[in-house]
């Protein structure tokens, strides 16, 4: 997480502070005596993070803009002590954070994760240090593959993460104590150039491994704790620069629909035979719900005027193109009376039939004998539906086409 | 976040009195004549729906958009109210879907206007909604069966939309009070039972919904408390297609949505199939996607405050659709949509277009500046999701590469190995359960993680740390014995690729050893083959305990594998060679030249490693004649050093390694039968195999990778 400092140039930060026996210290020596020693940590161990720095009074300033170069981030300045009493007041506006009304502006909390820190100044160096622990901590780990392992520090830090703050109100950490599952802390204490010189000949499972990502062009599925999984790949930038990165997903049992349960993944030995094909041309991937969404499975909405009226007209052609396209006609004729039994919306059954009616009056002399016939069978049918009596109107019933034979000099016309 | 949220639980109560029958007042025009054949015709009278049909039809709308989004842990509980209440689904998630739901309504069909209003009244749905919330849906008990003692975290809230027509405010103050006292009287009975659960929090939304053109005689009123169970709202809306608005602006309160429209989207027209115009399309999905607007400050794309007309939508453009998938890089999170107007042509067209496997990329309309790609549309197994990607200044910009860290100067990985490696190890769903031996269920990634264990038990991560990776001699065997169990057959192709090794050995075949960080020659020819036999030994030895078939690939191995003292003798016949084992030499280079090795530059590689683990001092690399390097740490113990090589001049540190090695592997199997019986130290073995081994044509060396 980027880091925003702000601090405090107003007059009261050139107050002294009492030290004894030594020479007299203004409070913003100590702020920045303070910030100095956290960009300085920030510097070599957490090297990746943006750092910005505000200052403020009565007005604010941004004195450098987001960077990673610590040495133009040690410059002056400093934070406060003092909170402000009364209305406006920090102590005030959060104490009312739930009661604020529309024209009070106060900006806290942010509408957007993030972590607020307020260092007030006391013993600067001790809240410099408790800073450092809380938040800017180089997150080490182990990566593991079976026997194959590697020490990986992972920026940036993964925060705890509260599923459900209220059946389990502890975040979920991940897993610091490097048994099989993932990932594991190590005393990894060797620093210096000569180390990296040395380190970086010597090789480790995690080059290898991006290496393989990026040539195969594949992702590796990482466990982070018990229900909680993320995912390995190649991150290149536009420089062509690439590294292993690592993305978290949710904690819980099925992060990704797709992919299903995480722990019915198993490997592709134990399948009967290889789910990728032979030619690696097949995928199991991904998994279909049982249900389809509204917008897969054309269900009918005739909320707007427009959406009853395509469904009519939808009828009406498919009506006047009759025997061919019977099945359609009676498939969209269906569909509209199921809607319409559901949403109990018996006159629209009665209107379609007299349109039907009307329709069958208007066939032309050329028309098959077959159209008037389906015709005249489908209006009684949705007739019979709008009564709403049960024997006509069961829901999973569905108008059948008419049985009919013109084939040949059939008399079993009905 | 939480599961057990009002939302987890709501109760649809629809009036389904008798003047429900009555027309909403608002008519449908559903007889559009076309065009060319109006003449002399007069179209149908328009019809209206009734306030049942309108009251139906957005609360299906409201279950369409939720169970869109949410198709797992909300759940909806539909009951209709006359004479008596008509419950017409559970909560379990079988009848979670509109299908159902529409089955049941049209089995209770529209309300009868000749009914006896007497006998009707809404009262009896909103106490069966009390006495539904009570009952513990199957995601509340499996919570509580998973948490034990701690059961009682698992909430019971819920919501109960009630829609009717009331008389009067203090007729909807009377509806207030029954609900009140109904969940004061049902949270008595759950206290005292075991498969109901007390209702903590119950937010009540009476809907009072009118014909178009009358007078309301009821007035709206917000969220208030009525007691610290029960809160209530009143809306009075008008039916017809503004009790279908309210019904989206509610869904959209009560799962925290927010909307999306989608413009710019290029269509063919229906009529002219050769132009096309530009649409928009409008989706609702969680508001979490529109997180990074309110980080960027652009408020006014951001929606507003929270508690501001839910009418606001984002507007992002339609990008052509590109098949990058760089941009999943940044994705930050997945979001399942649902499209405003499901049925319209541009709606349909943009979710068919995704469904058959297109994405599409929007970007955030500006005026000026570059194009800011912040999110992507794209479906997975027919459900279409709203990717969020990172689009302000991310926190992985310029990362470092990897080659600048740890390991990033080695050069001969073996890459193409390990990326076969990784494809063996694939994972696929098992969703059917199964079981061990022993009963207990089998957790597929479980196995998958035992595998990767196996696999792994001896795999050299450089190509110069290995020598039977590089060959395809090996291939047969390798694959084979990492399994946990093997076949008779498997056991016999190890066998015969161990005869084929012996094969190798005897015509003196080169091997593919590296010769990286060798000062000359590199070792000579036995010597190699020493080192691939220890290698294959590691091997082999690291699988011995899997099954008892792999314990008779060992004892074959150790039967085979050339024998110190046999090496001593061919050593000394070596020498007396030394021009032949030459032009040999130059055979070798030639070969590993025609392979296509991985990696060209391996050869600059590793001049000294730090540390060395015990596989790799198996197989160093130096030749007796080399120095020592220098970071080299003593690996061995020098007060083990067997007594064999003693008088013959300069000892690499291999031969006494792998000496020390033999020495101690020889201590822990039973010597070999024909070694005991044999004949200056020779012995025909498995003659039968050898013969057939003999029609072969052994393959040496690995002849081509990809």
């Amino acid at each position: 997480m980027p880091t925003v400092v702000v601090m405090d140039v107003s007059l009261s930060m050139t107050r002294p502070v009492s030290i004894e026996g030594s020479e007299e210290y203004q409070r913003k020596h100590l702020a920045a005596h303070g910030l100095t020693m956290l960009f300085e940590h920030m510097a070599t161990n957490y090297k990746l993070e943006f750092t910005a720095l505000v200052v403020f009074s009565s007005l604010w300033e941004l004195m450098v803009p987001f960077t990673r170069d610590y040495n133009t981030l040690q410059v002056v300045l400093v934070t406060d002590g003092c909170l402000g009493i009364g209305r406006g007041s920090l102590r005030h506006s959060l104490a009312t954070q739930n009661q604020r009304s529309e024209s009070n502006r106060f900006p806290l909390p942010f509408p957007f994760p993030s972590k607020l820190y307020i260092m007030c100044m006391a013993n600067l160096e001790e809240y410099s240090r408790k800073l450092i622990d809380l938040a800017y901590t180089p997150f080490h780990a182990v990566l593991k593959c079976g026997h194959l392992t590697a020490d990986v520090q992972v920026f940036p830090r993964p925060e705890p993460f509260v599923v459900d703050e209220e059946i389990d109100p502890i975040p979920k950490v991940i897993n610091t104590e490097g048994d099989e599952v993932g990932t594991g802390i190590t005393d990894d204490n060797e620093d210096e150039n000569s180390a990296n010189q040395i380190a970086g000949k010597i090789p480790n499972f995690c080059v290898l491994l991006h290496g393989s990502l990026k040539v195969e062009g594949m992702v590796a599925i990482v466990q982070l704790g018990p229900e909680w999984h993320g995912m390995l790949y190649s991150q290149a930038d536009s420089k062509k620069k690439s590294n292993l990165m690592m993305s978290l997903f949710e904690p819980g049992p099925e992060p990704l629909p797709w992919l299903g349960k995480m722990a019915q993944l198993g490997p592709i030995s134990d399948a009967k035979e290889n789910p990728y094909g032979e030619d690696d041309n097949k995928s199991p991937f991904p998994l279909q719900p049982k249900n389809k969404r509204s917008y897969a499975q054309n269900v009918t909405v005739w909320i707007k005027p427009s959406g009853l009226q395509t469904d009519v007209q939808k009828i009406l052609r498919n009506a006047r193109k009759l025997p061919e396209k019977t099945q359609t006609f009676y498939k969209e004729l269906n569909r509209l009376r199921k809607a319409a039994l559901a949403f109990g919306f018996l006159d629209l059954l009665k209107g379609v039939a007299d349109m039907l009616e009307r329709e069958c009056t208007l066939l032309p002399d050329t028309a098959h004998p077959d159209a008037a016939f389906q015709l005249s069978h489908a209006a009684q049918q949705l007739k019979l539906a709008s009564t709403g009596t049960s024997e006509y109107a069961a829901y999973d019933q569905n108008i059948t086409p008419l049985h009919t034979d013109f084939s040949g000099s059939s008399t079993e016309r009905i | 976040m939480k599961i057990f949220s009002e939302s987890h639980k709501t109760v649809f109560v629809v009036d389904h009195c008798p003047y429900m029958a009555e027309s909403c007042r608002q008519h449908v025009e559903f007889d559009m004549l076309v065009k060319n054949r109006t003449q002399g015709i007069i179209p149908l009278a328009p019809i209206s729906k009734s306030l049942w049909t309108c009251s139906v039809e957005s609360s299906m709308e409201y279950c369409r958009i939720m169970y869109d989004i949410f198709p797992f842990k909300k759940l909806v509980n539909f009951i209709v109210s006359d004479s008596g209440a008509h419950v017409l689904n559970s909560w379990t998630q079988e009848d979670q879907n509109l299908q159902e739901l529409m089955a049941a309504l049209a089995a209770v069909g529209p309300p009868n206007p000749r009914a006896d209003p007497e006998c009707c009244s809404i009262l009896h749905g909103l106490v069966a909604a009390v006495e539904t919330l009570c009952k513990i849906t199957e995601y509340q008990h499996e919570a509580r069966t998973l948490l034990m003692e701690n059961a009682e975290r698992v909430g019971n809230r819920g919501r109960i939309i009630c829609i009717t027509n009331a008389k009067s405010d203090s007729h909807v103050r009377m509806l207030e009070d029954c609900v009140q006292e109904t969940i004061h009287e049902h949270n008595k009975l759950a206290a005292n039972s075991d498969h109901l659960m007390q209702i903590q929090k119950c937010e009540l939304v009476l809907i009072h919904t009118y014909p178009v053109g009358e007078d309301s005689l009821v007035s709206d009123r917000s969220k208030k408390e009525l007691s610290p169970v029960l809160t209530s709202e009143v809306h009075s809306v008008r039916a017809g297609r503004h009790l279908a608005t309210k019904l989206n602006i509610l869904v959209q309160q009560h799962f925290d949505l927010a909307s999306t429209t989608i413009t710019n989207i290029p269509m063919k027209e229906e009529q002219h199939a050769n132009t096309s115009a530009n649409y928009d399309v409008e989706l609702l999905h969680h508001k979490d996607a529109h997180v990074d607007f309110l980080k960027s400050g652009d408020s006014h794309l951001g929606g507003g405050s929270r508690e501001g007309p839910f009418k606001e939508t984002i507007t992002l453009k339609w990008c052509t659709p590109r098949t990058n998938n760089i941009e999943l890089h940044y994705c930050t999170g997945a979001y399942r949509i649902s499209p405003v107007d499901v049925n319209s042509r541009p709606s349909s067209c943009l979710t068919n277009f995704l469904l058959n496997g297109r994405s599409v990329l929007l970007e955030q309309p500006r005026k000026s500046g570059s194009k800011v790609i912040s999110h992507m549309l794209s479906s997975h197994g027919g459900e279409i999701f709203l990717h969020v990607l990172s689009s302000s200044r991310s926190i992985l910009e310029d990362p470092p590469s990897i080659s600048e860290g740890c390991g990033g100067r080695v050069t001969d990985y073996r890459i193409t190995d390990f990326g076969e490696f990784m494809r063996e190890n694939r994972l696929t769903p098992f969703l059917d359960p199964r079981y061990k031996i022993d009963g207990s269920l089998e957790v597929p990634l479980e196995r998958a993680k035992d595998q990767l264990e196996k696999h792994t038990r001896y795999w050299p991560m450089i190509i110069s740390q290995t020598t039977i990776f590089n060959m395809q001699a090996v291939v047969p065997l390798a694959s084979v014995i990492v399994k946990e169990s093997l076949t008779e057959e498997d056991v016999l192709n190890c066998q015969k690729t161990i005869y084929n090794l012996v094969d190798m050995e005897r015509k003196n075949d080169p091997l593919p050893i590296s010769t990286v960080g060798t000062r000359g020659k590199g070792p000579k020819r036995d010597e190699q083959y020493r080192i691939m036999w220890n290698e294959l030994e590691t091997l082999v030895r690291a699988h011995i305990n899997n099954s008892e078939k792999h314990q008779r690939v060992l004892e074959c191995l150790m039967a085979c594998r050339s024998k110190p003292p046999e090496e001593e003798e061919r050593k000394k016949r070596g020498r007396k060679r030394e021009d032949k084992e030459d032009k040999s030499e130059k055979a070798v280079k030639d070969y590993e030249q025609e392979k296509s090795w991985q990696d060209s530059e391996r050869l600059k590689g590793i001049l000294e490693r730090g540390k060395e683990d015990l596989a790799e001092a198996e197989i160093i690399k130096d030749s007796p004649d080399s120095p020592e390097p220098p970071n080299k740490k003593p690996l061995v113990e020098m007060d083990e050093t067997p007594q064999v090589e003693k008088s013959k001049g300069p000892v690499s540190l291999l031969s006494l390694w792998s000496n020390r090695i033999n020495t101690a592997n020889s201590r822990k199997h039973q010597e070999f039968a024909g070694r005991l019986n044999s004949v200056n130290n020779r012995a025909e073995l498995y003659q039968h195999l050898k013969e057939e081994n003999g029609m072969e044509t052994p393959e040496n060396g690995k002849a081509s990778r990809q």
